[in-house]
């Protein structure tokens, strides 16, 4: 658990200091995690936690990672970045400087990732993270990997499939959060949405930490779209426009791009959530669900209370990655790492797997995964599809 | 024993030895320990020249910030020469702190306490609205030039602890002694024809150039400033290190700021038990010793004299 | 037409809650002269106690759930009275009228209990079941029941609170030791007991916002931060120490925030606010209705 953090380097030094008396048979390999654990993304950090240590776990009990005649034990090392740039930095200045981490397995949210990047590019060291920007990637970024689908990867197809549901959407409004992933985020849907032949009426900007969402639904509810789309916004700030947009009477299409978590949004909108589909979420205890995937599923329910989804999963793939790479590198070198991930292909939650996306970024360093589209159903995340990008198909067929 | 010559000595040495260590030492955590420390220190010790007017100058952390982003600014969009930006974050603040002070100074008391907590505000909403300087994501990127950077620490600490210097000069000056006498009573100088107005605006931009100038040491020495670095919750805690190292005293903020985020580096990573750490140690100074270190010095050294007699 | 309907409905609304929060904060600033930066955590102690009393209620006692929230709701205002006493005895009697000193001290208080919701309840937004479901149109604004019983208990308590200053021998007492301390101890106020009793109603003022509010938005350890800065606008705009003035500067703001967050959008509103504080500040420093000093 979170709380636990502060006891865990006493602990592990504890040990330390027996294991270098006894002559050290094999070392620990901390792995930083720097995500949100309080606000309205609370729930991603501590179930991108969950996941991560699951992983380690898993790949210790398998005998560890073995590189250069070493054998390393992973360790899960998690910050809070409160989803600021500053708590962004501090997290990678402690991480890097203090605790001497070399890899880092999940990080939440561009401008966070945009601050710590201004360090570990240029100390060399790897962050897989969730970061929706493309401005966070690119060749001069090599130490930089993204573990999960953005919304370069992810809106063309689920938007197209939310139009064939409801062929007759003419209209739509963008609400989006004032940060950094929701401005980069927001041409690319005006973008999508005006190719599919929908019109955007009007695209609105909110504050996080805002408490109020009535100004912002009656305004919505007094343009009538046919659809809202809530952009990078969190589930927690869509539940409560979603409540206030029931209130006014608003029916209609409601999209949530960054919709992850299911039980956030029903927890503050209840029913007002009905039919709302989800971007980032994913049913992995559905039938298309992979039998690691269904296991991690469960076991998140018994520890954290809610499922897994598309965001908090993530770590798992990128820990499965990184010691497919230090393998693949026989090193612990990040710089050697960095080299390799491009081209090493690993089993990740939901299959095979491995790096491209150079025709976006110019650089391979965006994982290959299924896009999945779900919706709220009496409360529940029910998966409508799940398509495999070209890139990942031409890799499994390989 | 402060007051006296030895005391100023033993200042400039610890000074010395804390630019030494920011040169020599390889730990990039430790140096960037110091940097912070006396940043720190920097804005207490700013935070307690305005309270020698009797005013709480919440707009500390404004003036931190405006040195910040004017750095930044410069540095990063403008791509200006270093030591300029360097130079422009003490002048922009002190500036802009003379323009509210003029405007503010009016107010006293609990007014202006509210007016400069406002006036923090509104310049960090400026910042979230300004998409050309980062929005609510801020600026990256500040780097010292390649020949400097080994030395940036020291550089820093230097000129930190210079700052510190000044203030306390200044507070032992006869300007000084307007402020102390503004704080008591400001209607006594005015009898005597002293403009009051314009002594308390110039005790403010005074602490404004100084908090500027910490802020484009940060700026650099962060590499990344954001909005949410320059909430009125900075001005809170440097507040916080003025009272648990003595407002008696220019040493009491430098001793607090010290103490306080050295302290503070125990219990990090985990904002709950840093919150309640804070606040226990606020309290327990407040109720306990209202003098704080200094103040707990001042007394310790009296039952020694008095013992001797 | 109905628009404007909908934007004076959100006014009430939203204005309600800051007003019952701005009360607290005014009256103690009127009575003690403190800046009190802990009141937001009393706002949060009670919201988040009706966070885990209402499901402990309904799942572990079978309670009906209007039963289960009124039992939350006494819990969270007698606890948040229990709290208000031990702050008060602790700490704020030993710097009544010391404005730096008692800024302070509730600057660490508030670190405090902050600190201490993050330890006990995470960082994660927590819910309540609505207690009362279903929407109610009125004249054309659409408004949820529940956000119609918040307005109606606001005002309720806000006469109450009016009748209590202005009828009672406890309010005299509350006023005379606002507007001179020293004459009101001169004539046998007992000015300790007074400031407490002062304190404890600003402190239930809190709880009632908290326990109102926690049915409608999800609850974490920092929501009375965003209320407590919005309050401090009000009681500026207002006037320090006006409970007339804490009323209207509160429906005044919820006011911009309605009309502007529509017309602009929310973020202009916010901004629009503080500028507007500064410049009544400058213009009119006791506010609209506070005495001169």
């Amino acid at each position: 658990m979170h709380m636990a953090n502060w006891t865990r380097p006493l602990g592990a030094a504890a040990v330390m200091l027996l294991f270098a008396q006894a002559g050290a048979a094999q070392e620990t390999l901390k792995l930083g995690i720097s995500a949100p654990f309080s606000g309205a993304g609370a729930t991603w950090g501590l179930g991108m936690e969950w996941a991560a240590e699951q992983a380690a776990e898993r790949v210790n009990e398998e005998g560890g990672v073995t590189a250069n005649g070493k054998t390393y034990m992973f360790d899960i090392v998690s910050y809070d970045n409160k989803y600021s740039a500053t708590e962004g930095a501090r997290s990678a200045q402690t991480m890097l400087n203090r605790d001497g981490i070399d890899f880092i397995v999940g990080t939440v949210g561009t401008a966070p990732l945009r601050a710590m990047q201004a360090l570990t590019e240029r100390k060399g060291v790897i962050v897989f993270n969730v970061a929706w920007g493309k401005s966070v990637k690119g060749p001069e970024f090599p130490y930089t990997f993204t573990q999960m689908n953005t919304p370069f990867e992810i809106l063309v197809p689920f938007y197209t499939f939310i139009k064939e549901q409801h062929p007759d959407l003419e209209t739509a409004v963008l609400i989006s959060p004032n940060d950094a992933t929701g401005q980069e985020l927001e041409p690319m849907a005006i973008e999508t949405w005006k190719n599919l032949g929908v019109e955007m009426l009007a695209s609105d900007w909110y504050e996080r930490g805002t408490t109020e969402f009535q100004p912002i639904a009656t305004k919505i509810a007094s343009l009538d779209p046919d659809l809202v789309d809530f952009s990078a916004a969190p589930p927690t700030d869509v539940g409560s426009i979603l409540k206030e947009l029931d209130v006014l009477g608003w029916e209609g299409v409601k999209v949530i791009s960054a919709g992850s978590s299911v039980e956030a949004l029903m927890a503050v909108a209840g029913e007002a959530a009905e039919g709302a589909y989800l971007g980032a979420s994913a049913d992995f205890s559905g039938e298309s669900a992979t039998e690691v995937q269904k296991e991690l599923n469960a076991g998140a329910r018994e520890a954290l209370g809610e499922p897994l989804n598309g965001l908090t999963i993530s770590p798992y793939d990128a820990i499965m990655a990184l010691r497919a790479a230090i393998e693949e590198a026989d090193s612990v070198d990040p710089t050697k790492v960095k080299d390799v991930l491009p081209s090493v292909r690993f089993e990740s939650s939901y299959g095979p797997s491995g790096f491209g996306g150079e025709a976006t970024y110019d650089y391979p360093q965006q994982m290959l995964l299924p896009v999945i589209v779900t919706r709220v159903e009496n409360g529940e995340t029910v998966e409508l599809t799940r398509s495999n990008p070209a890139e990942l198909e031409a890799l499994i067929n390989d | 024993m402060w007051n006296r010559l030895p005391g100023v000595w033993i200042c400039v040495a610890f000074a010395i030895a804390s630019v030494l260590f920011a040169l020599l030492a390889t730990n990039a955590y430790y140096t960037s320990l110091v940097v912070w420390v006396l940043t720190n220190a920097v804005l207490a010790s700013a935070l307690r020249f305005v309270l020698q007017i009797g005013e709480l100058n919440i707009a500390t952390a404004a003036f931190f910030g405006i040195g910040a982003y004017t750095t930044a600014i410069t540095a990063v969009l403008l791509g200006w020469p270093f030591w300029l930006t360097l130079l422009l974050a003490p002048l922009v603040a002190g500036a802009l702190s003379a323009l509210f002070g003029w405007v503010t100074l009016r107010t006293k008391g609990p007014y202006f306490l509210l007016v400069s907590f406002a006036v923090t505000e509104v310049v960090r909403l400026v910042y979230t609205q300004t998409n050309a300087i980062g929005g609510n994501s801020g600026l990256v990127g500040m780097f010292p030039p390649m020949a400097i950077e080994a030395y940036y620490p020291a550089l820093a600490v230097a000129l930190l602890a210079a700052t510190l210097f000044a203030l306390y000069g200044v507070e032992r000056s006869d300007l000084g002694r307007l402020f102390k006498a503004i704080e008591n009573n400001d209607a006594i100088p005015r009898s005597v024809g002293l403009n009051v107005v314009f002594l308390k605006v110039l005790c403010v931009v005074i602490a404004g150039s100084a908090v500027g100038l910490a802020g484009g040491l940060h700026a650099y020495a962060n590499n990344v400033i954001a909005p949410s670095d320059f909430t009125f919750f900075v001005a809170i805690l440097a507040l916080a290190y003025v009272k648990i190292g003595g407002e008696g005293h220019a040493l009491g903020p430098v001793l607090g700021a010290a103490l306080l985020t050295l302290v503070g580096q125990w219990v990090a990573g985990i904002s709950a038990w840093e919150n309640i750490f804070y606040g226990a140690v606020i309290v327990v100074t407040l109720l306990v010793f209202p003098g704080g270190l200094v103040g707990l010095a001042a007394r310790a050294r009296g039952l020694v004299t008095r013992s001797a007699r | 037409m109905e628009l404007f309907v909908q934007l004076l409905a959100n006014t009430l609304q939203i204005g309600a809650v800051y007003v019952l929060f701005a009360l607290g904060l005014t009256l103690i600033f009127g009575v003690m002269k403190i800046v009190n930066f802990a009141h937001g955590g009393f706002f949060t102690a009670a919201a988040l106690i009706v966070t885990s009393v209402v499901p402990f209620a309904t799942v572990e006692l079978g309670a009906p759930l209007w039963a289960g929230y009124l039992l939350a709701a006494i819990v969270a205002i007698v606890v948040v009275l229990c709290l208000g006493a031990l702050v008060y005895g602790i700490g704020f009697q030993h710097v009544l009228k010391d404005l730096n000193g008692s800024f302070i001290l509730s600057i660490g208080l508030l670190l405090i209990l902050n600190g201490a919701y993050l330890a006990i309840y995470g960082g994660a937004p927590r819910t309540v079941p609505q207690v009362l479901p279903g929407t109610v149109s009125i004249f054309g604004a659409a408004l949820t029941a529940q956000r119609l019983a918040l307005v109606i208990v606001a005002a309720v308590v806000t006469g109450g609170l009016y009748l209590l200053i202005e009828r009672t021998r406890l309010g005299l007492a509350l006023r005379a030791v606002a507007m001179d301390q020293e004459a009101a101890m001169l004539q046998g106020m007992p000015f300790k007991r007074v400031a407490l009793y002062g304190f404890l109603i600003g402190a239930a003022l809190a709880a009632c916002a908290g326990v109102l509010m926690a049915p409608i938005n999800a609850v974490t350890p920092v929501s009375g931060d965003e209320f407590l800065i919005k309050a401090f606008i009000i009681i500026i705009i207002g006037g320090l120490g006006s409970v007339p003035g804490a009323i209207i500067g509160g429906l005044f703001i919820a006011l911009i925030e309605s009309v502007g967050g529509y017309f602009f959008d929310p973020s202009t509103a916010t901004l629009a606010t503080f500028i507007l504080v500064i410049a009544f500040l400058l213009v009119r420093p006791q506010g609209i209705l506070g005495n001169v000093e």
